[in-house]
């Protein structure tokens, strides 16, 4: 969970090797080992699938995601099965809500915790990482020193607590996940920068008087893409289960909002009663996306690791 | 010996035990009913939480008071209906001008080390309760109780011996109130007024009440206390009505997870635990002996903020009649709860003894026509489609709580075009925010201290520490000023309902009700007791 | 290595008492206090409470008593919900508990973990393989707390194999599900690392060389090839340890097994301060602990390094 992934220090262990500074060509070759594995190019298509499906989705959905179908919310065993004629194709939940709008709205929220979480946690972290990378010396150990401090702290603990002292809306969420989630990744770009800084290329911009400002946006930030885009990719799938973690404690977003975690959380509870409908749909998305999330990610980093895997 | 003769001999002793176990048990029958007592008598039920403390002065929550319950002994008990039984106490006199209690103690009482209980215990356990170093969240109950005093004694004001309780001999108990009150003597089956061993609380302080040190008076006394898991409470043997006890063990199991808790029942691993909202149907008709419903002294409401932070919109009566029409109340008793909860109307539930609804307008119309008046009403407000209401409602995370606040937010959108916004809260972040009025629309729930109505109708009472929406209205103040000393309040509260009706600082949505699974061989469960305050030594099994 | 050590132990004091004084603060931002309860309390009686609790002193004076307290009498506070314990009481009754099943889950996580990744390295492209990975991805994807749920309704309704929940002090019924839950994930992801780390080295230049000079199969396997397996997964079962540990709360509130997890959350939500600052200062020990023993283990498996 958060960053502390097998793949992510597998990550971090792997990039202290990374030597040369990847040129266009690289660049392309990766994308060309990715467009080749097999795994990862499957997963992207059944991504793309359930993308479409939440942006098709509503169109076909005959209920909204808040309706509640009063005339068969009093029997839901009975009358709340999925069904075309209903219009409730994935049935109902325990109020009499259709499931596949809620599914669709909860598959939405479940992404954006995932690439928004991913995005904080790249963005601060790529922020410290570059900071303390370039400028060193002093201002380099204390930041890294406040990682350590940070990384040796069990950080559902500090999730758990942001997540009670903020409200519940999206943007404690994305806070509170971000807040976790960002100090491997500020670690690896430290590490990078640091081998960055160094070569000649850099050397070569000092000498000719471009600022640093701009040598971080022009010549460093850019060799850091790679990486960073790696491990971001990484941390969606965890993000996922991190929130689907926080869902469970009931700490998670706020009706009518629904996210993947909290509608499995909700139909793990009613499973032994019959309705596992309420379980099966949501949990089915859920699965999907790690799963193809885990070989992205997994392709990826393949593709930009010169070692065979 | 060698190991194979010791081995047939325990055999043999056990088998032996185990024949003259059974005979005895299948002799049993229960001495009034006639009816066949089970040979294991072990009733074990779900906990939703652990208990907050074992102590009797101290302990402030519903399952911590059973326990307490059967533990401990106070002077009065209550019996199945809830009337008052007599308990270490076998009778009393009150002075002519209501303000000295005198408690004639039984002198067959004794603590479960042999020591009599004296009124010295209560002396020392009433002290206790009042007095500030104790810390007890339930300080407020003897204030209440009117002991003199009391009250200044918890302000800090005066010493814990100055209260006014004394022993006048080992059996003699007197109380001293500031002012009389009538259902003193019911207050005293309360937990918080039971005694307490002065010699062992004095010895181990704090730690008087962990397991290995606990001394008690009541049927039963603690055997095991595993925190977060089981409380298991077994026949007291030095009980003064010891020979009166079937049940010999109660097991009381911490089971989080309501649905769990259902898959344990119906493993049979409890005897009793709670149905989850909306499962009751399905499970009367599969287990129709065992699925009980029964009402209590609990409402449900929500209640809007009249206060200067609340918005501009509920200050209308109109507006809050609308929204309280607009409710479906069928739906959320029948569909969404589905235990049997009676419908709310009125802020008091009917089962309160002594209370008689009013006449309500609302509670005799159809459904289509409470939404026709809704729509009227909210339109003479001058709020419609071009000029929408919208609003907060909050409520604490909780799966229940949640439910039904989203199908009445749904049941407002859809028939007044009313735009609620739902925001959970986490139950203290929930507390505070509806205690400093930082709301719109907020959930509440009570359930009642005593079988009264001013229980409940004291809650709008201007001054009330628990009118979160800051209602205020004379007269209806006046008229439960007027119930406090008056003969025949049965009127008074039923009038203080009917301004509740037309102003309608409140929407009651429903009265709870004891939602159960029970398995079918437990006896003589006090349904009729809507305080639901059971005690073990009442209870038997049945054989099977 | 002793400095190292010690070292690292140093630089865990400000890190915990960070965290503490933090947590600290958190808790007293949040709205509500521990008596804020459903029938506010008369301020007379509020005031005793705090008084009695200390609450009613500034907050430095309540962070400096309550760091007083442990250093000079190891005394974590009593607990302001469950008023009859103390926050000492509560550790030692849940975290023995907590330890217990989550070392089981943690061993059976690594063993069963580390064997089904081995056998598919070495099954590579066979039917045990895709078995495993297939089984591992699973494990992984599904979120563990619905574990809770499918392992009672299996095993304790239908089949009537196990109770249902409970602790008994640890009797092996009742350990048998927590464990299975709590391990499953985290089986998945040693199984996963195991595999692709074993691949790996059996296609590196020093296996080859082996077999090339006529090694047996197993000899390599076993003799040649396992330490450099395991070295990602070392550098993983130290954070898996952690969080079997910290993210047990969902087994605590399943199987009623009366763990430290619960009492962290609940802690939290009841603004049970001592309590959360204890288990607090506890799980960021042991957090510091277990990390430094996993640096330790990698240096030990991997000659490379030396500190």
């Amino acid at each position: 969970m958060f960053g502390k992934s097998e793949k992510a220090a597998e990550l971090a262990a792997d990039i202290t090797d990374f030597k040369a500074v990847r040129g266009r060509s690289l660049f392309r070759d990766a994308m060309g080992r990715f467009l080749r594995n097999k795994a990862a190019m499957a997963s992207v298509f059944v991504l793309a699938l359930i993308v479409a499906f939440v942006v098709i989705g509503p169109l076909f959905a005959v209920w909204d995601n808040e309706e509640i179908d009063w005339a068969r919310m009093g029997d839901i065993l009975a009358q709340g099965a999925p069904s075309i004629e209903t219009g409730h194709f994935f049935g109902l939940d325990e109020l009499g809500r259709d499931l596949f709008s809620r599914t669709i709205q909860a598959t939405q929220t479940s992404l954006l915790v995932g690439l928004i979480g991913a995005a904080m946690a790249l963005l601060v972290g790529t922020a410290w990482g570059v900071i303390a990378g370039f400028y060193g010396g002093r201002l380099d150990s204390v930041m890294m020193r406040i990682v350590d401090i940070l990384l040796a702290i069990p950080l559902t603990l500090i999730l758990i607590l942001i997540l009670v002292v903020a409200g519940r809306n999206f943007v404690t969420l994305f806070i509170a996940l971000g807040a976790v989630s960002w100090l491997t990744m500020a670690r690896i770009v430290r590490g990078q920068t640091l081998a960055l800084k160094t070569r000649e290329f850099i050397e070569a911009a000092r000498a000719g008087g471009v600022s640093e400002g701009a040598i971080i946006f022009r010549h460093i930030l850019p060799n850091l893409i790679g990486v960073v885009i790696v491990y971001a990719s990484l941390l969606v799938p965890e993000m996922i289960l991190a929130e689907s973690f926080i869902s469970f404690l009931g700490l998670g977003i706020s009706e009518p909002m629904t996210s993947l975690g909290r509608l499995i959380a909700e139909g793990a509870g009613t499973m032994g009663y019959g309705t596992l409908w309420q379980l099966l749909f949501p949990l089915f998305f859920y699965v999907t996306i790690i799963i193809t999330m885990f070989f992205i990610g997994d392709g990826l980093r393949d593709a930009l690791d010169p070692k065979d895997r | 010996m060698t190991r194979i003769s010791r081995l047939t001999m325990t055999a043999l002793l056990s088998s032996t035990m185990l024949a003259a176990g059974i005979t005895a048990a299948t002799a049993a029958t229960h001495p009034e009913t006639g009816e066949e007592l089970a040979a294991d008598q072990t009733f074990t039920y779900r906990l939703l939480d652990d208990i907050s403390s074992l102590d009797p002065q101290i302990v402030e929550d519903v399952d911590g008071s059973a326990v307490s319950r059967d533990l401990f002994e106070g002077l009065m008990n209550q019996d199945e209906q809830g009337n008052l039984e007599p308990g270490v106490a076998t009778s009393y006199d009150v002075s002519d001008d209501k303000l000295t209690y005198t408690f004639h103690l039984r002198d067959t009482a004794v603590w479960s080390n042999g020591d009599p209980v004296t009124a010295g215990d209560f002396v020392f356990a009433w002290r206790r309760a009042v007095d500030p170093a104790t810390a007890s969240p339930y300080q407020w109950f003897m204030e209440l109780m009117s002991i003199n005093n009391a009250k200044a004694i918890v302000a800090g004001e005066k010493s814990p011996e100055e209260l006014g309780v004394k022993a006048i001999d080992d059996h003699t108990f007197e109380v001293t109130l500031s002012q009389p009150l009538p259902y003193f003597v019911q207050m005293t089956t309360h937990s918080t007024t039971f005694p307490a061993p002065q010699k062992v609380v004095e010895e181990f302080g704090d730690a008087w009440t962990k397991p290995e040190n606990i001394v008690s008076n009541g049927a039963y006394v603690l055997t095991e206390y595993r925190p977060g898991e089981r409380i298991v409470r077994e026949r007291n043997e030095k009980y003064w009505d010891n020979e009166h006890t079937i049940l010999d063990k109660t097991v009381a199991l911490v089971i989080t997870d309501e649905n769990v808790a259902l898959t344990r029942y119906l493993a049979g691993e409890l005897d009793r635990t709670d149905v989850p909202a909306g499962q009751f149907p399905r499970l009367k008709k599969e287990h129709p002996e065992e699925a009980i419903s029964f009402p209590r002294l609990c409402n449900y409401y929500y209640t809007f903020n009249l206060s200067d932070s609340g918005p501009e919109a509920f200050k209308d009566p109109k507006v809050r009649q609308a929204l309280s029409l607009a409710v479906d109340r069928d739906i959320i008793a029948n569909n969404v709860k589905a235990g049997g909860e009676p419908p709310a109307y009125s802020f008091t539930p009917e089962a309160v003894a002594g209370f008689t609804p009013p006449q309500s307008e609302m509670a005799s119309m159809t459904q289509a026509e409470r939404d026709e008046k809704a729509k009227e009403l909210l339109a003479e407000a001058g709020y419609g489609p071009e000029n929408p209401l919208s609003f907060d409602v909050i409520y604490n995370t909780s799966e229940a709580h949640e439910k039904i606040a989203v199908v009445m937010t749904q049941m407002w959108k859809q028939k007044l075009g009313v735009q609620a916004n739902l925001a959970n809260m986490e139950w203290k972040v929930f507390l505070d925010t509806r205690g400093q009025q930082d709301f719109d629309l907020a959930r509440g729930a009570w359930c009642g201290d005593y079988n009264e109505a001013s229980t409940f109708l004291d809650l709008l009472q201007s001054d009330s520490g628990y009118n979160d929406g800051k209602y205020a209205n004379a007269e209806y103040d006046k008229l439960l000023a007027e119930a406090k000393t008056a003969e025949d309040t049965t009127p008074l509260y039923t009038a203080a309902e009917e301004i509740i009706a037309t102003d309608m600082p409140v929407i009651p949505i429903y009265h709870y009700a004891g939602v159960y699974m029970m398995d079918s061989d437990v006896g003589n469960w006090p349904t009729e007791n809507v305080e639901q305050n059971w005690y073990s030594r009442n209870l038997y099994k049945l054989a099977e | 290595m002793l400095t190292y050590v010690i070292r690292r132990l140093l630089v865990a004091i400000p890190t915990i008492l960070l965290l503490v004084v933090a947590s600290f603060l958190m808790m007293h931002v949040a709205p509500g206090g521990p008596f804020t309860s459903e029938r506010p309390l008369p301020p007379e009686v509020l005031a005793n409470i705090n008084a009695q609790y200390g609450l009613d002193q500034p907050l430095w004076k309540q962070l400096w008593d309550y760091f007083y307290n442990i250093v000079a009498h190891f005394d974590f506070g009593p607990s302001f919900v469950q008023k009859d314990r103390s926050v000492n009481d509560i550790i030692a009754q849940g975290f023995p508990i907590s330890l217990t099943y989550g070392s089981l889950a943690f061993l059976a996580a690594s063993i069963v973990g580390v064997g089904l990744g081995i056998a598919a390295a070495i099954r590579h492209n066979t039917w045990i393989d895709y078995f495993a990975v297939s089984l591992g991805i699973a494990a992984q994807a599904l979120p563990n707390f619905i574990m809770g749920p499918i392992l009672i309704l299996t095993f304790t309704l239908w089949l009537g194999l196990l109770p249902g929940g409970g602790w008994n002090g640890g009797q092996w019924q009742y350990l048998i599900m927590p464990v299975i839950a709590l391990s499953t994930s985290y089986m998945g992801s040693i199984a996963r690392i195991t595999r692709s780390s074993m691949l790996e080295v059996l296609n590196s230049n020093f296996i080859r060389t082996a077999r090339a000079k006529g090694l047996s199969h197993k000899a390599i396997v076993w003799r040649h090839a396992l330490k450099p397996t395991l070295l990602p997964v070392i550098s993983y079962l130290g954070p898996v340890f952690v969080y079997v540990l910290t993210g047990s709360v969902f087994v605590d509130l399943y199987f009623s097994t009366g763990g430290l997890g619960q009492s962290y959350v609940s802690s939290a939500l009841t603004r049970d301060y001592a309590v959360l600052l204890g288990v607090t200062i506890l799980y960021g020990a042991l957090t510091v602990i277990v990390n430094l023993l996993t640096d330790l283990a990698y240096a030990w498996f991997d000659p490379k390094i030396r500190y």
